[in-house]
């Protein structure tokens, strides 16, 4: 409340003036606290989400490395989700393959247009392909049409014959 | 800039009137505490509300993370209590908050008993007094069994019980609030939504009612 | 300021819209004042609210403390076959659960022990200023009011407190300890566990039944899982021992000791009657078994 602009527009003495200035200042500061107190906590409370540490990536075994062709093929592997209170293990997808030079690649299957899912050669043309808006993708995951970004990838580590996918992120390929 | 935006405001609505009539209103000697220090006792109308606000807000955060199905209210009051930041607090202040706020009242009351303030011309404002306790209990009955834990259970079929005793309508009472023949799912939402919906919002009708009437009828003189 | 019905005095409301404003200085509305009541008034804001707000910070910081302090209870999940479970309404209730306890307030008389006194004493309390009409303001000018008020009162401290006293009393002779208690003294060893364990925390591993086909189970599902629970992992809360695992803490011999004569001074009771020798025998044999699997 703007106490002080209306207090301005009254003819009152001088002394008493500063006085009730004063009151006001304190009363101003007395709310600022309980506020502050009240609010704080609550706050801190309904913001913890974007605070919370994140969890560091794990790995997870999906393939054996001699399994993946230069052919993009579809792997099933379960990731240990905790949301909240709820504890899963949804079932995630990836296509895996081994480029030219022998290094492994896995893209998301999520498209970047309205996050279908797409699948390889469905056309036969060696392409990537959403059923649902007719995006395509190149091998790589390089979008061709309709689609703004290329496919996503999953993070990938070769250890011991087995490969390893970690989190989804920007694709790196293209 | 702040000055302009108000006077703007205030060329339209006219809102001057409405605050400085809270605002400048004199408030006598004998309900001040720095005059007589015997006058706190008029501090537990005010701390009443004052913690009611706080129910309020600790409540709607609260509601962020609980959900309110027998299989998931424990867990996730568990978790927003032990795994969120400050959850402890916020849901320590509901907890105590409610406790809290029933002994202000409490106390509240006692004052205009004792001082007969509830006398002419104030009698409706007793009553609506009165109805608010009423809906603070109601508050407090329908947010003890949300946690879904042994206590919440088995004190709501204490409450359950001494409803179905009530002569002739008692059953009625008890199915009506059950949701069905057991304590369970049909119970936690149908306890949940009077908890959150239904009893806040006539609680918060009635403090307006109170409010006003306050400003109209000013506090009672002194003894 | 008494305002009976025949009150001869004026009635000023403050605030009153049948009160005229005098419109002399401007826009700004003359504060309503209170030359009816004697003495010093002050302003509400800022004069009168800082004040208030000042008790307002006291108690709030008091209020945070108590919540810092104590956290909010949580026992175990709700569970409508825990039959060791002593239930308590919140303490506000308490006074109404102790007055149905009476013999005048439950079994046949149960409507009155709910609608009788409790409805009587709410209705007049609701009423009051209109079955308290004199104009006295004072409460010991009135003394029927007080006097009732005063009465019930100390009905409300001494159903309360007799109403606790029972539960204290309750939980110490059958030695037990609030579920919310239990469930925060486990958590702090978890924790403390964990922090010695280098901060990660130790799950507990459920242990296992063993031979759960064996036909002694039918023994078992007569006999035991009416306190040691039907999954048969007791009930911390009522401090009766899980079966899984008992082999670890008890030989053969001594399972048949306990199950012949009971424990505990009959908290465990004695199944000697009930049971044929060879059934505790077989019983024993099979609840030695119950190790952990390691």
């Amino acid at each position: 409340m703007s106490n002080h602009d209306q207090n301005a527009h009254r003819p009152v003495k001088r002394n008493e003036m500063s006085r009730r200035q004063f009151l006001s200042y304190t009363l101003g500061g007395a709310t600022a606290f309980m506020a502050a107190g009240v609010a704080l906590p609550m706050v801190r409370f309904a913001v913890d989400p974007i605070l919370k540490k994140k969890s560091g990536s794990t790995l997870i075994k999906v393939v054996e490395e001699s399994k993946v062709t230069n052919e993009p093929q579809e792997f099933k592997f379960k990731i240990h989700q905790i949301d909240g209170w709820y504890v899963s293990d949804p079932e995630q997808t990836a296509w895996i393959r081994k480029d030219e030079q022998g290094k492994y690649y896995a893209l998301s299957p999520v498209c970047k247009h309205l996050g279908c899912t797409i699948g390889w050669n469905t056309e036969k043309n060696n392409e990537y392909v959403c059923p649902c808006h007719g995006a395509h993708y190149t091998i790589e995951g390089k979008a061709l049409s309709v689609a703004p970004k290329p496919l996503d990838e999953y993070e990938l580590e070769v250890k011991e014959g087995w490969i390893y996918l970690g989190p989804i992120k920007e694709n790196t390929r293209v | 800039m702040l000055k302009n935006v108000y006077n703007w405001i205030d060329e339209r609505l006219d809102i001057t009137p409405l605050w400085r009539d809270v605002a400048d209103h004199e408030v006598p000697e004998h309900v001040n505490p720095a005059h007589h220090f015997s006058a706190f006792v008029y501090c537990f109308g005010g701390l009443t509300f004052f913690i009611t606000v706080i129910q309020i807000l600790s409540g709607m955060f609260l509601t962020m993370y609980f959900v309110p199905d027998i299989l998931n209210a424990y867990k996730s009051v568990d978790y927003l209590q032990h795994k969120v930041a400050f959850g402890g607090i916020v849901r320590g202040m509901h907890h105590w908050g409610a406790s809290l706020v029933l002994v202000m009242m409490f106390l509240h009351t006692l004052r205009v008993f004792f001082t007969g303030s509830y006398k002419a011309p104030r009698e409706m404002n007793w009553v609506v007094g009165m109805l608010i306790f009423f809906i603070m209990l109601g508050l407090g009955f329908t947010g003890y069994l949300l946690p879904w834990d042994n206590k919440a259970y088995f004190a709501t079929k204490v409450g359950m019980q001494i409803a179905d005793a009530v002569p002739y309508v008692g059953p009625y009472i008890k199915q009506l609030l059950q949701g069905g023949d057991i304590i369970g799912a049909e119970t936690l939402t149908r306890f949940f939504a009077i908890h959150v919906f239904f009893l806040p919002g006539a609680l918060l009708a009635l403090l307006g009612a109170h409010f006003i009437m306050i400003r109209r009828q000013g506090i009672s003189g002194p003894l | 300021m008494a305002h009976g019905h025949k009150s001869n005095e004026k009635v000023i409301y403050v605030g009153d819209s049948r009160v005229k404003k005098p419109k002399s200085v401007g826009s700004d509305t003359i504060p309503p004042d209170y030359t009816a009541f004697p003495g010093k008034s002050e302003a509400f804001i800022p004069n009168f609210l800082l004040k208030e707000w000042m008790v307002g910070c006291v108690a709030l910081v008091g209020f945070l403390v108590l919540t810092i302090a104590e956290p909010a209870p949580l026992g175990y999940p709700a569970d409508p076959t825990n039959a060791a479970f002593i239930p308590m309404p919140d303490w506000y209730f308490l006074f109404m659960y102790q007055f149905l306890k009476y013999p005048y307030a439950s079994g046949d008389y149960v409507a009155f022990g709910i609608l009788g006194v409790p409805g009587i004493a709410f209705a007049a309390l609701l009423l009051a200023p209109f079955l308290d009409t004199g104009k006295e303001r004072r409460f010991y000018r009135r003394p029927i009011a007080s006097a009732l008020m005063l009465l019930s009162l100390f009905s409300l401290f001494y159903l309360t407190k007799v109403s606790w006293d029972h539960y204290e009393h309750e939980l110490e002779i059958t030695n037990t300890i609030p579920e919310h208690h239990v469930r925060e003294e486990k958590a702090r060893e978890a924790w403390e566990e964990a922090q010695a364990n280098g901060g990660v925390p130790v799950e507990e591993a459920v242990i296992p039944i063993v031979d759960e086909d064996d036909p002694v189970m039918e023994i078992v599902k007569a006999n035991c899982v009416g306190c040691h629970a039907t999954d048969l992992k007791g009930n911390e809360s009522a401090n009766v021992p899980a079966l899984r695992g008992v082999g670890d803490d008890h030989t053969k011999e001594e399972l048949v000791e306990i199950v012949t004569n009971g424990l505990g001074g009959g908290r465990m009771p004695a199944f000697g009657e009930n049971l044929s020798a060879e059934q505790i025998d077989q019983l024993a044999t099979w609840l030695a078994k119950q190790k952990k699997a390691e």
